[in-house]
């Protein structure tokens, strides 16, 4: 018995030792895919540092994990409304300007939008970007390209929009002229009305995780949602099939940054990998992975080789999303009414 | 005595006449009814083969497609190639698997098996209240020993992390271990053990020469369902998990956002593939060592 259990510890013991304790090595806590590959392994050989990335599906996911208690994360992307929170939170380290001499790249458009922020005190900026809507060109001709696509009656059922309330909430209020952080009860009242009355009817349903394989199957025909899920489900030939825009109306928008939680263990390799992603030749290769425009790093365009799937033009009418704070159960108490009631 | 037996022959003491009118014989005996082609037992047969076995099915022909879609492009092995030789990241999340399923079965299967002898072995006060205990982790909503785990943890400040994931894996493996190896040891003749120590055998010895040797088929059985809990468990995981100990499951449910890709679908195939050889050959295993105890 003595044996076993002197095994047992020996073996505890090992574990515990074994844990992160190594030199160099730079915990990412990420989206899934949103960092290239190639590009971790490029940071590796350059400054021979390992990168462990941890994946998370959702800010709230993310943010319940860092709010209880967990440590050792070197670098997070959260969204805008995140940041914030986080800051509010006193959970971020500050950015050390000095060792990150790319930050002059980042667009002072995006630092203007970016108002919980405006001097990347404690966040910089990742990748701006917003959701749009995705016509089947040739099932579909004659459409308006705007949010009022949804109320076509002759595509009834064979539309989607997201399942997410900021989302479809404000392209309404967009579309009526108003902010997507509106929290005023008659503008609310009236984008409930514009989605219940006149989108509601003709979509087959709010979903944010098949909308990109029913569309690829031609099962929807129109679809509200991220460009790079939509075609990433299409193979490169059929990509001219589809119709892909940001409404001129304006609607809201992402912005997600890179933030050094409080607890962690290698700042140093955090500030290094700021500066390499931001690195106009090596930006422009995230850019080219997912076709995205150049919407926060403005020396990067001219290194890509791929066309975007929209400009940074045309986000000029979107909007951050912004945190809601207590003012979020307006929006939960609306969606619901939306969602759930025939 | 090597004169062998003289072979004996099967013979019936009254030779019955092949017809005998008025004769009662007994209707054969007919515990089931006839299995008629559509009979309801037969359509719910195939209904829950269908719905068990068409998902993995799809699964695994759209890992072969050549596109990404659900449009069926053409055979390609390219899902194959990029699993094996650009999914380093999918790797790792498999290796965090691997290691927490193995440490944290072994270190259960050890407890729980000597708790269930303990258990079995002694008689004591606190007896009772232990095995209502252990059975706790295994009645609870997983979420809610997720959440205390992690509330734990933070609190005692055991940073998460792969230890993190590993006690909290043995400690809802540990019920399911304790209740196989207990249901083997009802069976296990005690007598046994009282001949043991009748000849000369100390606690231990009885311990590790006979009754241990005897439970073995349960000890690996438990083992096996562990390695399985753990290393399909996302819940508990998902809360528990710290820095650089990404696991499958957890891998795969952050791909939602963009997309589950068709890698996925190969390696669905590939882990199929790998868990029934391992189950073909560990039935072998198994019935050796039932021969053998």
């Amino acid at each position: 018995m003595r044996k076993l259990s002197l095994l047992l510890l020996v073996g505890i013991t090992f574990l515990l030792t074994s844990c992160p304790k190594e030199e160099k090595v730079l915990h990412l806590y990420n989206w899934t895919y949103y960092t290239p590959e190639a590009l971790i392994e490029q940071f590796e050989e350059t400054y021979g540092i390992k990168v462990v990335i941890d994946y998370f599906a959702s800010n709230e996911d993310m943010f319940a994990k860092l709010k209880a208690g967990a440590k050792g994360y070197d670098l997070v992307f959260p969204s805008q409304d995140y940041v914030e929170i986080m800051i509010h939170e006193k959970m971020v380290l500050p950015i050390d300007h000095e060792k990150i001499p790319n930050l002059t790249y980042i667009s002072p458009l995006v630092l203007e939008k970016a108002t919980y922020d405006p001097t990347m005190e404690w966040s910089v900026p990742y990748y701006m970007g917003a959701a749009g809507i995705a016509v089947n060109r040739k099932r579909v001709s004659d459409y308006p390209r705007d949010w009022s696509i949804f109320s076509t009656k002759k595509l009834a059922n064979r539309m989607s929009m997201l399942d997410d309330l900021r989302e479809v909430i404000g392209d309404a209020l967009a579309y009526l002229g108003y902010s997507v952080n509106s929290v005023d009860k008659k503008e609310l009242e009236e984008a409930k009305r514009l989605i219940n009355q006149e989108w509601k009817p003709n979509l087959v349903k709010f979903d944010a995780e098949g909308f990109a394989k029913a569309f690829a199957s031609g099962e929807f025909l129109v679809v509200q949602g991220y460009a790079e899920a939509i075609y990433e489900e299409l193979d490169t030939e059929l990509w001219e099939n589809v119709d892909f825009f940001l409404p001129p109306s304006g609607g809201p928008m992402y912005l997600d940054s890179m933030v050094i939680p409080k607890g962690a263990n290698n700042t140093e390799a955090a500030h290094l990998f700021i500066n390499f992603i931001h690195t106009p030749e090596v930006y422009a290769q995230f850019l080219d992975r997912f076709h995205f425009p150049s919407s926060v790093n403005t020396a990067a365009a001219p290194y890509m080789t791929t066309e975007p799937f929209y400009h940074v033009e045309d986000l000029e009418n979107y909007e951050l999303k912004r945190d809601l704070g207590e003012n979020l159960t307006l929006y939960n108490t609306l969606w619901e009414t939306i969602r759930y009631n025939e | 005595m090597s004169k062998k037996r003289p072979k004996l022959k099967p013979t019936t003491l009254v030779e019955l006449p092949k017809e005998t009118v008025g004769v009662y014989r007994p209707p054969r005996q007919q515990v089931f009814r006839d299995h008629r082609r559509f009979g309801f037992s037969n359509i719910v047969l195939v209904l829950v083969i269908l719905f068990l076995f068409m998902p993995l099915f799809v699964v695994i022909t759209y890992s072969f497609n050549a596109s990404k879609g659900m449009r069926w492009t053409g055979f390609s092995l390219q899902w194959y190639y990029k699993l094996f030789f650009e999914s380093r990241q999918l790797w790792r999340a498999f290796l965090n698997s691997f290691i927490i399923a193995i440490t944290s079965s072994v270190v259960a299967t050890i407890l729980g098996s000597l708790a269930a002898i303990g258990i079995k072995w002694y008689r004591f006060k606190s007896r009772s209240y232990i095995q209502v205990i252990s059975f706790l982790p295994m009645v609870l909503p997983e979420v809610i020993i997720g959440i205390s785990m992690l509330i734990f943890f933070s609190a005692v400040k055991i940073p998460l992390g792969m230890f993190s994931i590993f006690v909290a894996h043995t400690t809802f493996n540990l019920p399911f271990v304790l209740l196989l190896v207990s249901a083997r040891l009802d069976e296990f003749d005690f007598s046994i053990i009282e001949a043991a120590r009748d000849l000369g055998a100390t606690e231990r010895q009885s311990l590790t020469k006979v009754v241990i040797p005897s439970i073995a088929p349960a000890l690996l059985s438990s083992m096996l369902m562990a390695i399985t809990m753990s290393l399909e468990d996302f819940v508990i995981t998902f809360f528990v998990a710290g820095p650089g100990s990404t696991t499958l499951p957890l891998y795969v449910y952050s791909m939602i956002r963009y997309g589950v890709s068709p890698v996925v679908n190969a390696l669905s195939l590939v882990l199929v593939l790998g868990i029934m050889v391992i189950a073909l050959t560990f039935r072998r295993f198994l019935k050796t060592i039932a021969a053998s105890s």
